[in-house]
């Protein structure tokens, strides 16, 4: 036998090793050396919960809390031991639980391997000794969890100084999962925010590529659904060892996005309740940094987006102001183009403008701008660069049209597509009245004018090639698309997007309504050259009236006089015996006034063709009534030969000019042929390039027109004849035009000549009956 | 003896038609403007009128249409210094239109024809 029992010493002892600064574990074993050298024992042991088996009667006494005595005078009895603790059933042994009211946290085993009795003062001092030995465990877990609540409280501390350090949103959000990912211990981990505009949760951030696997998706759409954390273990077959932690990121009651981490480096690689609490605080503490964050960048988008607003409207304004400057069709057309290839938001490589043409139902090719090379190309904006102006400044510069040597602007405007090809892109346009956008045709979707020889359009380079594509743009005027634009980048093969195609719209529609201003402009200015044209016209045909009128007044004046001149000169004549002298003078008398007659008669048919009335005419009449004037010029020896059809179509006109017209032609052809000869008078249906018209001949066989003059015959005042004025032709030619007919000659130099007037039809053709004359 | 009245504001074209006129064996009464062509109308009964058209006041028109009112049958003859185009309002009412010339054959065989002689 050692040292008696003390029981002060080991209390000493308990304290002592209870208040050292050791470590736990070493503090529990010194503290069992003690009791275990105080009791003599063969065994002392502690039983931590993890170390107690269910099932045994150790475990019953833990869950009990019932201290088990097994001394002298009892004896071990009841539960089955296990196999394990086969070995604890000593002679004298006791159990004792470490707990209170409510948890255990182990058990204080003592054994001897003889049998003795616990003597009341042993079991007071093993009990205190439970109580110490709870203490320091108590305490030690207390340290831990001091510690580990400390760690976290910096750890989250250092989060949310982290999270408000920037408000940049890509650099915060690899932040956050970084930091969190750290403080879990996790090896891989994916922030998903939810995309406000799509409702998609997408992948912003991630760590590892855990997102590929498609648990994630659907666990994070979960966790944002329901707006609840989780925590899982096991939950994938592919990937048993996986635990998964997820956190829904809440901002004003409205999920915004999920954080997930998955492998924690521990072992076991499990996530625990003390993970998921710490990441459930951090999702908390975040979300409102992280909704912040978001909302900066979507204003910093918003804000550029407007930036780029703003200075496209500036384009569209100072185009307007440079087409509502302008009146001029064609610089506006220019302009138009010229910014579409230069302006600030626009700048393709190359614009080509058609309008459509009602009329033809097709649509023309009418201006385009561009380079017709690549080197070309560069060499212009190589210059651009260098010229600091911008192109707002080169406005007033810009030319009315593209240079000549512009390749691409003459082939475009030898341009002509049918309205009816509906398969061509540019059809489809109009039709359609919808911006286009055609990226890299190929196959079966090129435009089909590549294929089809001799058209035009197939001819610009690039526009219809496989490398590039080319977007469309109607043209819309006064409500109705009255052309189409067409542009490429076929040289820096720059790809054209539906935000760029927008506000190309927008621009062609600012320069559609200066088009179709420029049209209207260029219809006035054609109006308004007609309308001088008419008004010219009508001033002249007042002056002619007027000069009619005045003719007829001074043929009146004159006419009278002559009358009496002429009368009385006459009645002397007459009363004159042959040898008198006064019968020569009064002869002259006669003659002159008859010449002045005439005169008087051919200035008034000619100037009185102003006033004339319209009607139906029958031609055969007409000639009839001619020849019939005719008949007292006409002598001897002339023959006269009639060849009117029977068939003779009706003509609309005024039949007195009409009589004159064929009596001047006849009377012409008389004195053509004086006393012999043959004059022909034939009239018949003909057909003028498809329309109904009547001809009428007049042909002599006289001395023909002198090949010289031939081209003044129709000239007023021009004559060969020495009695005549020279208006008998004009007035002829000015009658058949001004009843739209037209007249011809058919002159034989020493043989003859032959007028041929044709007339317009106007009525329907009757058979001529048998008039009488 | 058949008569005839001449009417024209022109004194020397009466003095003409009237040497010539009755040289045919005319009777020859004179009117210098329509209103007296119409006072003297009544009383004088003529088988024939030739009328100058343009003349002072009442046209030689206007006095054919009051003619036709009272008398349809009466021969009008128009004569004027116009050229026959005109001639398309007026022939409905007279019964012929000749244009003034120095030489009257035309005005003498249009009469004798209108007289039916």
């Amino acid at each position: 036998m050692s040292t008696p029992f003390d029981p002060d010493r080991l209390s000493q002892a308990l304290l002592r090793h209870a208040t050292a600064s050791l470590p736990a574990s070493s503090k529990l074993n010194q503290m069992l050396q003690s009791v275990s050298e105080a009791f003599h024992s063969d065994r002392c042991l502690l039983f931590t919960p993890e170390t107690i088996q269910k099932g045994g009667f150790l475990h019953r006494v833990f869950s009990e809390r019932k201290t088990l005595w097994v001394d002298d005078g009892s004896v071990f009895a009841g539960d089955t031991p296990l196999p394990e603790e086969k070995d604890l059933i000593q002679p004298s042994f006791a159990c004792l639980p470490l707990s209170d009211e409510t948890s255990s946290d182990g058990i204080l085993y003592i054994s001897f391997s003889r049998k003795r009795t616990f003597s009341p003062s042993e079991v007071d001092l093993l009990t205190l000794a439970t109580l110490v030995l709870r203490d320091v465990i108590r305490g030690d877990h207390l340290r831990l969890r001091t510690d580990e609540v400390v760690s976290q409280v910096s750890a989250l501390d250092e989060l949310g100084k982290a999270v408000t350090s920037t408000l940049k949103l890509n650099d915060l959000l690899e932040l956050i999962l970084r930091t969190v990912a750290s403080l879990l211990r996790a090896k891989g981990g994916v922030l998903r925010i939810e995309d406000r505009r799509t409702g998609e949760l997408k992948v912003r951030r991630r760590l590892g590529d855990y997102d590929k696997n498609p648990v994630d998706e659907k666990l994070s759409k979960q966790v944002l659904f329901t707006q609840t954390p989780v925590s899982l273990d096991h939950f994938d077959e592919g990937h048993p060892s996986l635990s998964v932690l997820s956190a829904p990121l809440i901002s004003n009651r409205k999920s915004i996005g999920t954080l997930t981490f998955y492998d924690k480096d521990s072992v076991p690689p499990k996530f625990d309740e003390r993970d998921f609490q710490l990441l459930v605080t951090a999702a908390n503490q975040i979300s409102s940094s992280i909704e912040n964050a978001l909302i900066h960048f979507e204003t910093f988008q918003r804000a550029r987006e407007q930036e780029t607003r703003a200075k496209q409207l500036a384009t569209l304004w100072e185009l307007n102001k440079a087409l509502l400057a302008s009146m001029d069709l064609d610089r506006i057309l220019h302009i138009a183009l010229t910014m579409i290839t230069h302006g600030e938001g626009l700048r393709y490589n190359r614009a080509m403008l058609f309008l459509v043409n009602e009329k033809e139902r097709a649509l023309r090719g009418v201006m385009a701008v561009g380079p017709d090379s690549p080197e070309q190309a560069s060499q212009i904006w190589n210059s651009l660069a260098q010229n600091k102006a911008t192109h707002l400044d080169l406005i007033p510069q810009i030319p009315p049209s593209p240079p000549d040597t512009s390749v691409l602007n003459a082939i475009v405007k030898r341009t002509h597509i049918s309205l009816d090809k509906n398969d061509c892109f540019l059809v489809r346009t109009i039709l359609e009245g919808k911006p286009l956008i055609h990226q890299n045709p190929c196959h079966g979707e090129a435009c089909h004018l590549s294929f089809e020889p001799g058209c035009s359009l197939g001819n610009i380079p690039g526009l219809t090639s496989t490398t590039s594509g080319f977007a469309t743009v109607p043209v819309m005027g006064k409500g109705k698309v009255i052309g189409v634009i067409a542009v490429d980048n076929i040289y820096n093969q720059h790809p054209i997007t539906e935000t760029d195609l927008e506000f190309l719209n927008m621009f062609a529609n600012q320069a559609g309504l200066a088009i179709e201003n420029g049209f209207l402009y260029r219809n006035l200015e054609d109006v308004h050259q007609q309308l001088k044209e008419t008004q010219d016209l009508l001033v002249h045909q007042e002056k002619m009236v007027a000069l009619g009128e005045m003719s007829s007044t001074i043929a009146h004046e004159i006419r009278n006089p002559l009358v009496s001149i002429g009368g009385f000169a006459r009645r002397l004549y007459r009363s004159l015996p042959a040898e008198a002298s006064g019968k020569r003078y009064s002869q002259t008398i006669i003659v002159e006034v008859a010449r002045l007659e005439k005169i008087l008669n051919d200035i008034m048919q000619y100037t009185n063709g102003e006033t004339v009335s319209f009607n139906e005419c029958n031609l055969r009449e007409i000639l009839e009534d001619s020849l019939s004037m005719t008949s007292e010029e006409s002598v001897n020896g002339v023959q006269l030969v009639r060849e009117f059809a029977d068939d003779l179509p009706k003509v609309r006109g005024d039949y007195q000019q009409l009589k004159q017209t064929f009596f001047n032609l006849i009377t012409n052809a008389h004195h053509s042929v004086k006393d012999k000869g043959t004059i022909f008078v034939r009239a018949y249906p003909f057909s003028l390039s498809g329309s109904a018209s009547v001809r009428v001949e007049v042909e002599d066989n006289g001395t023909g027109i002198d090949p010289q003059h031939l081209h003044h015959i129709f000239n007023p005042f021009y004559t060969t004849k020495e009695s005549s004025l020279g208006l008998g032709l004009a007035t002829v030619h000015k009658v058949v035009t001004s009843h739209r007919g037209q007249i011809e000659v058919d002159n034989r130099y020493g043989k003859g000549v032959r007028f041929i007037i044709t007339l317009p039809a106007g009525g329907t053709a009757e058979t001529d009956r048998n008039v009488s004359s | 003896m058949k008569k005839i009245l001449v009417v024209d504001d022109e004194e020397n074209i009466r003095f003409l038609y009237k040497e010539e006129l009755e040289e045919e064996g005319f009777a020859v009464e004179l009117a210098k403007n329509g209103e007296e062509a119409l006072e003297k109308l009544p009383s004088v009964h003529p088988d024939l009128i030739t009328l100058d058209i343009k003349m002072p006041g009442m046209g030689g028109i206007e006095v054919l249409k009051r003619i036709r009112e009272k008398d349809k049958q009466l021969p009008i003859i128009l004569c004027s210094a116009y050229s026959d185009y005109k001639q398309d309002f007026s022939t409905w009412a007279s019964d012929a239109y000749v244009v003034k010339c120095a030489d009257l054959t035309e005005l003498k065989s249009t009469i004798r024809r209108l007289l039916g002689l």
